[in-house]
């Protein structure tokens, strides 16, 4: 189980909305590399993936990506908090408006709902982890397009931050695949789901 | 000292107590009667978790008591039957 602790992972303080930043930002909320996605993807593949150790990268980094997801939307109330209609439609924020207002929904910067389709669990090791790998790269790039488009340092440094920690984690999902490498039967690596078949060192 | 899975029933009661008064305090924040109840499943949680760790592993990334080994990764996860 979980338990909520009252602080954000890494500080959040914008002086000055811009309605025009969060709706890009927001694409790390809902989009298809989003950090919902993300804890989402690891947290259902830990189930099965058999190795403690690989286990625990897979609980502990989903487990961060919440605490991301929190972050981004830390961001995007900053962003948002105080903004007039007319601010929020000169900044082309109104299509979101009509429907959320300044809440805060989980969709991509283009406003498509947040999807499962986005995330796999193959129920294969090799497999998953490889996609984990894809995602936390296919996520330090949007942070790289979001560092383009943005010039507020106040906004920059907490997205900055998260732009590391998908570095981090691209490393521990390398781990975790040369671990799960290690212990299968190198005669049979193509030939084993070290999460379903016996006898491979599961 | 208790067994495993008898000491870990005895901290889930404990903690859905805390959590229990928990949700009803945010609604009545000012309730002596909750917050005695809060403090005494709060403070008998923390004592029981406290010999789990030091017996069983951690419970939490705080919890790793073992100097020489990261236990956090050695014992079942808790959807494994005998975590339970």
């Amino acid at each position: 189980m979980w338990i909520y602790d009252r602080k954000l992972q890494y500080p959040v303080k914008i002086k000055n909305p811009n309605a025009r930043y969060a709706k890009i930002i927001i694409s790390q909320l809902g989009g298809a590399d989003g950090e919902l996605a993300a804890a989402m993807r690891y947290l259902h593949q830990r189930y099965t993936a058999g190795h403690r150790e690989i286990i625990g990268i897979l609980n502990d980094v989903g487990t961060e990506e919440l605490a991301h997801l929190e972050m981004i939307g830390a961001i995007l109330y900053q962003l948002t908090k105080g903004l007039s209609a007319e601010e929020i439609k000169n900044a082309g924020m109104d299509a979101y408006f009509v429907d959320h207002t300044a809440g805060i929904y989980p969709v991509s910067a283009a406003g498509i709902p947040c999807d499962m389709k986005y995330i796999g669990v193959k129920g294969d090791l090799i497999a998953d982890l490889n996609e984990d790998l894809a995602a936390e790269q296919k996520a330090r790039v949007t942070y790289d397009n979001i560092l383009r488009l943005v010039d507020d340092p106040d906004v920059k440094d907490p997205i900055r931050y998260l732009r590391a920690r998908e570095l981090v984690h691209y490393q521990r999902f390398g781990d975790a695949l040369r671990i799960a490498q290690d212990r299968m039967d190198e005669k049979n690596f193509y030939a084993f789901n070290p999460e379903f078949d016996k006898g491979c060192g599961c | 000292m208790m067994e495993r899975s008898a000491l870990l029933k005895e901290i889930q009661a404990e903690d859905f107590a805390v959590y229990e008064a928990a949700l009803y305090l945010n609604g009545h924040p000012a309730c002596a009667d909750a917050l005695a109840y809060y403090r005494c499943h709060r403070d008998r949680a923390a004592e029981l978790k406290s010999q789990y760790e030091e017996h069983y592993g951690p419970l939490t990334l705080y919890g790793n008591r073992d100097c020489s080994c990261w236990n956090w990764v050695k014992s079942p996860w808790p959807w494994e039957k005998e975590a339970n």
